[in-house]
């Protein structure tokens, strides 16, 4: 019998791990602090717990940056200042996958400022209390007492922490318990949202069923790897088979160029194997044949968690799968990996082609955004393509060992992929962002639930100029026009491509672009150049009493953030802009006062009882935010001129990450 | 029963444990696929995992065995169960239609799947490599060491699913009680209240419980010998399926007078 | 007998497993079906560990029940929460989704 006493405890690097330990550690007080922290209380602490935490991660992220780099360009001999395989490679801190940690840390924070903002109407998008069933005596209990679901903050901090490890792992099992880690909070939270509950609750559920599923094929894949993986890494110490991707490459690759032959029909295992693992991936990335769920969660879940989800969970899944692609890649023999090329090249056209043509036709904002993300899996895709190949003046060749002359695509991939992830991610979060302040308001004034029925939105540029302004250049972002970082972003993605060899992939990437581009264009021409519904009606029938179409919440919005600095002035500024306006000069319109501006920060609202239809023919009014939203809103646009006209920031950034091949 | 580690091939006595358990856990699980109830497909599904933990068991993992048992039989299978009785034992279409099912796209799908699968599987050549020792077997020890080596960040990783999984559903499903607790000492004193307006101290006297008819739906007679209304069940009076107390007893007795013993009537109406 | 029967008994239960969900509608048969397909993982997982002589397929096989059993729970929840509505669920404006 074994002793226990020989037991030999293994050595962490604690330093590697600091971010994941801040982001989890912090979720778990968090846990904490909903037991022990008095109600009243509880909602700030929470806030500013979580804060803390993704920003201390966000430092971490930094810190080991550079330790990183100074192990990477270290002489040989020299003492390494950070051993990038943290446990024999549990967590595999390539540069790469550093970056995905910081720009989901990035994200979250931007995420958690929109999550945690209130508006003028003086409630969150989340319902008083989950539990409650809708439309109960209970839950108007719960909301009269004033109940706040204060448990998402910690589940959020458990999803930023699982995909900063799903990101950065080589371990396909770590990697499978990341993937849980980071979606059961996200299934929970989707089912959370205030108002159209069973329509969350049912994009619960199909998350749910649809993710467990794409789990299982996952890990079966990390079966047949494993299958695979000890026939290779036989030999020697029995405890060393295992499941990490990068050891079960290596060996099979020694022995395919040592010229020997892996076990018949293990190769197709293997290509079984990571098969099935990288649908899983591409499941979370939301790319086509296993897109079915990203509309109806997108539209169901809470606005600040789609956002949230939208942007982070494809940087980790993304990153996760060129790391898995890469490395798997790396073992296998190359006329394999040139098929397995081809599959991720089909996906990434019929990606794309599925997000813009069936996104154009799409008359829901949020469900719009959906399909644009869909568009967008379809871009990183195509930059993704590249992850194996040796490119040979011009023509892809085979993999293997590069021979001289040739050049390995990863870096163009690794920048690509890296500065795209963070473009999108960035408009992404905002224009979910402002989506949270566009409400519908029924009849006698009361604001009601987002407007997300495109009709709604016509003429919003006239009513908040600086919300309709930033939420153009989020869409003109996402279109990739010049001048914003999703130009940049995707000309990255591309030339990643081109470089690939897959030349005319780019091509049709670029005509699915022009498409998109369209359909962008065509919300901002709602908002900007419609008559809003209210002009019409007045200017068809010369009624002169139009209905106030000022902005209600503008005057909480004011005082909401006097501490916030030069966030607070975009704050005020978006929804102020809105009622200095002219609600309707077309007819000279009398425009009555907007005194339920104080009324509905004070009062508590219902479920919205109004059917859709009139809600169509209304206008969207603009809510004012208390701060956050506001500045997670102004960042975002910021950074997105910030990466469109100055790239080189970010790109020096991702061209260090490149030093080393994942 | 030792299992023969050293080559690919079994004992005897593993392959007819085999190939006993494994038709019959194939057929449970095809009742997954056709079985019209949810009840019956958990036990099909609790029949395949209990197999199963014998087969792990058989094949050198008996932790892995008994972990199966109480983990997946003991608790997850019974979780589903819990569920379904609360959701309902009939309910078998009825939850959510979550996806658009394509009947025979899907069926051909999971052909595939199988037929891919089971291609690929039987045609890699395995070779067998150095056996586990009956000890390593036997003990959990091993276990332990690659449990707290290698894998120690995956272990505590999973110690934060297990606190998000019961935060997650604690946030769906724990309802704090928002209005006060009803005591014996509230319910005393909201009656009490209530008596300036017309209620009642004590609890609504019984239904009259005579031969003829069966209790519940007939009133009671009070002391004057008149049927007490609200003796009757609320919910039966407003349905209008109480009855009429039998009129012998009724008609006998004129207001004031408490006499109890009627003669027998034809009715047969007698107390008892 | 060979070992290798176990795999492929395995396969099989993982594609009766997904094709539970691709054709059932009731959410707890579909999960269930989820359910059987990390089960028929586990399998290959302590079959592969046999047929390697090797203790970790086991940890892994160990950690995708853990990992199954915070699943159930989350899952669940989630489908209690969807009853518990639809029992009820007069009062909502819901169009429900569509697709």
């Amino acid at each position: 019998m074994p002793e226990i006493t020989a037991f030999e405890a293994p050595e962490i690097e604690w330093v590697a791990l600091a971010p994941l330990l801040i982001v989890l550690g912090t979720g778990i007080v968090g846990v904490l602090v909903e037991a022990f922290v008095p109600a009243r209380a509880r909602r700030l602490t929470q806030i500013v717990l979580t804060l803390a935490a993704l920003a201390g991660a966000l430092v971490a992220v930094g810190v080991l940056w550079g330790m990183l780099q100074d192990t990477l360009t270290a002489q040989p001999g020299q003492e390494a200042a950070l051993n990038p395989r943290v446990l024999g490679g549990t967590l595999f801190l390539t540069p790469f996958a550093l970056g995905a940690q910081g720009i989901i840390t990035i994200l979250a924070i931007l995420g958690v400022l929109v999550v945690a903002d209130r508006t003028s109407t003086g409630e969150d998008a989340f319902a008083p209390t989950a539990a409650a069933v809708p439309g109960t005596h209970y839950e108007d209990l719960a909301r009269e007492a004033g109940l706040r679901q204060t448990e998402i903050y910690p589940l959020l901090l458990f999803a930023a922490g699982g995909m900063m490890l799903f990101a950065s792992t080589d371990d396909l099992i770590v990697m499978f318990i990341a993937l849980e880690v980071l979606s059961l909070p996200l299934y929970v939270l989707c089912a959370t949202a205030r108002r159209r509950r069973l329509l969350s609750q049912e994009a619960a559920a199909k998350y749910f069923l649809l993710g467990a599923f794409a789990s299982a094929l996952f890990i079966f894949g990390v079966a047949l790897i494993y299958g695979f993986g000890g026939m290779v890494v036989r030999g020697g110490n029995p405890d060393a088979i295992g499941v990490r991707l990068l050891e079960v490459s290596s060996a099979s690759r020694n022995i395919l160029s040592q010229g020997g032959s892996l076990p018949d029909g293990t190769a197709a295992l293997y290509l079984a194997g990571v098969v099935l693992v990288v649908v899983g991936l591409l499941f979370k990335v939301g790319a086509v044949p296993f897109h079915a769920w990203t509309p109806d969660v997108y539209t169901g879940a809470p606005t600040p968690i789609t956002g949230f989800m939208a942007a982070a969970t494809k940087a980790a899944a993304v990153v996760a799968l060129v790391q898995v692609l890469w490395r798997a890649g790396f073992g296998m023999a190359p006329d394999v990996v040139e098929q397995l090329q081809l599959a991720v090249v089909v996906i990434a056209v019929l990606t794309m082609a599925v997000g813009t043509v069936v996104g154009a036709v799409q008359t829901d904002v949020k469900r719009l955004l959906a399909y644009s993300s869909i568009a967008h899996a379809g871009f990183l895709v195509t930059g993704v393509v590249g992850f194996a190949t040796v490119v040979d003046g011009g023509a892809a060749v085979s993999f293997v060992t590069p021979p001289e002359g040739q050049t390995i695509v990863a870096p163009d991939v690794i920048r690509g992929v890296l500065f795209y992830l963070l473009a999108y991610g960035v408009a992404t979060v905002g224009a979910f962002g402002v989506v949270t302040l566009v409400r519908e308001r029924s009849a006698d004034g009361v604001i009601l639930g987002e407007a997300t029925d495109l009709a709604a939105w016509r003429g919003l540029g006239r009513r908040a100029p600086w919300l309709t302004a930033a939420f153009a250049l989020f869409l003109l972002s996402m279109a990739g026009i010049p001048l914003t970082a999703g130009f940049v972003a995707k000309f990255g993605v591309f030339s990643a491509a081109v470089a690939a060899g897959y030349w005319w992939l780019a091509v049709l990437g670029v005509l699915a672009s022009v498409v998109a581009v369209a359909f962008y264009v065509r919300v901002i021409v709602i908002m900007v150049m419609t008559p809003s519904n209210e002009e019409t009606a007045a200017a068809a029938q010369g009624v002169v009493a139009v209905r106030d179409a000022g902005v209600p919440g503008s005057g909480a919005g004011l005082s909401g953030s006097g501490a916030s600095g030069r966030g607070s002035a975009d704050a005020s500024a978006a929804p102020a802009g809105g009622a200095v306006e002219p609600a309707a000069p077309a007819s000279g319109a009398v425009r009555t006062a907007a005194p339920e501006g104080g009324l509905a920060t004070a009062t508590v609202f219902g479920e919205e009882h109004e059917a859709k239809a009139e809600a169509a023919a209304t206008d969207a009014v603009v809510v004012g935010s208390r701060g956050p939203a506001a500045v997670a809103v102004a960042l975002c646009a910021a950074a997105t001129l910030v990466l469109g006209l100055f790239p080189s920031l970010v790109l020096d950034l991702a061209e260090q990450a490149t030093r080393y091949v994942p | 029963m030792t299992p023969d580690m050293a080559a690919m091939t079994t004992t005897d006595g593993e392959a007819f444990l085999f190939w006993v358990l494994a038709p019959l856990m194939v057929l449970a699980a095809l009742g997954l696929l056709f079985v019209r109830r949810a009840v019956h497909a958990a036990l099909c599904l609790v029949f395949v995992m209990v197999s199963l933990a014998i087969m792990y068991i058989a094949s050198g993992a008996p932790f892995l065995g008994v972990v199966q048992v109480v983990v997946y039989t003991g608790a997850v299978m019974m979780l589903f169960l819990f569920v379904l009785m609360l959701v309902g034992v009939d309910a078998s279409d009825s939850l959510t239609e979550t996806i658009r099912g394509q009947r025979w796209i899907g069926l051909l799908l999971g052909l595939g799947l199988a037929v891919v699968l089971i291609g690929v599987v039987s045609r890699a050549t395995f070779l067998p490599g150095t056996p586990l020792t009956e000890n390593q077997v036997a003990n959990p020890v091993g276990l332990a060491r690659i449990l707290f080596g290698d894998y120690v960040l995956a272990m505590e990783t999973v110690g934060v699913l297990l606190v998000t999984a019961a935060m997650g559903a604690l946030v769906l499903t724990h309802r704090r009680r928002l209005e006060t607790k009803r005591t014996q000492r509230w319910v005393a004193e909201q009656r009490v209240k209530a008596l300036a307006e017309g209620g009642t101290l004590t609890p609504l006297p019984a239904p009259g419980v005579y031969a003829q008819s069966n209790a519940m739906d007939t009133p009671a007679l009070g002391p004057d010998g008149r049927p007490l209304e609200h003796s009757v069940s609320r919910v039966l009076r407003i349905r209008g399926q109480e009855k009429a107390a039998p009129a012998s007893l009724v008609e006998t007795r004129s207001a004031g007078q408490v006499s109890t013993v009627p003669a027998a009537t034809p009715d047969g109406g007698e107390d008892s | 007998m060979e070992i290798t029967n176990y795999v492929v008994l395995a396969c099989i239960l993982f594609a009766i497993g997904a094709t539970t969900v691709l054709l059932r509608r009731n959410a707890i048969v579909v999960f269930m079906g989820v359910e059987l397909m990390l089960n028929a993982t586990n399998l290959a997982f302590v079959t592969f560990a046999r047929i390697h002589g090797d203790l970790t397929g086991q940890v892994l096989a160990f950690f995708v029940m853990v990992v199954a059993a915070a699943e159930v729970v989350v899952g669940l929840a989630i489908i209690v929460t969807i009853f518990r509505t639809r029992r009820s669920a007069s009062v909502d404006d819901v169009n429900l989704l569509h697709g």
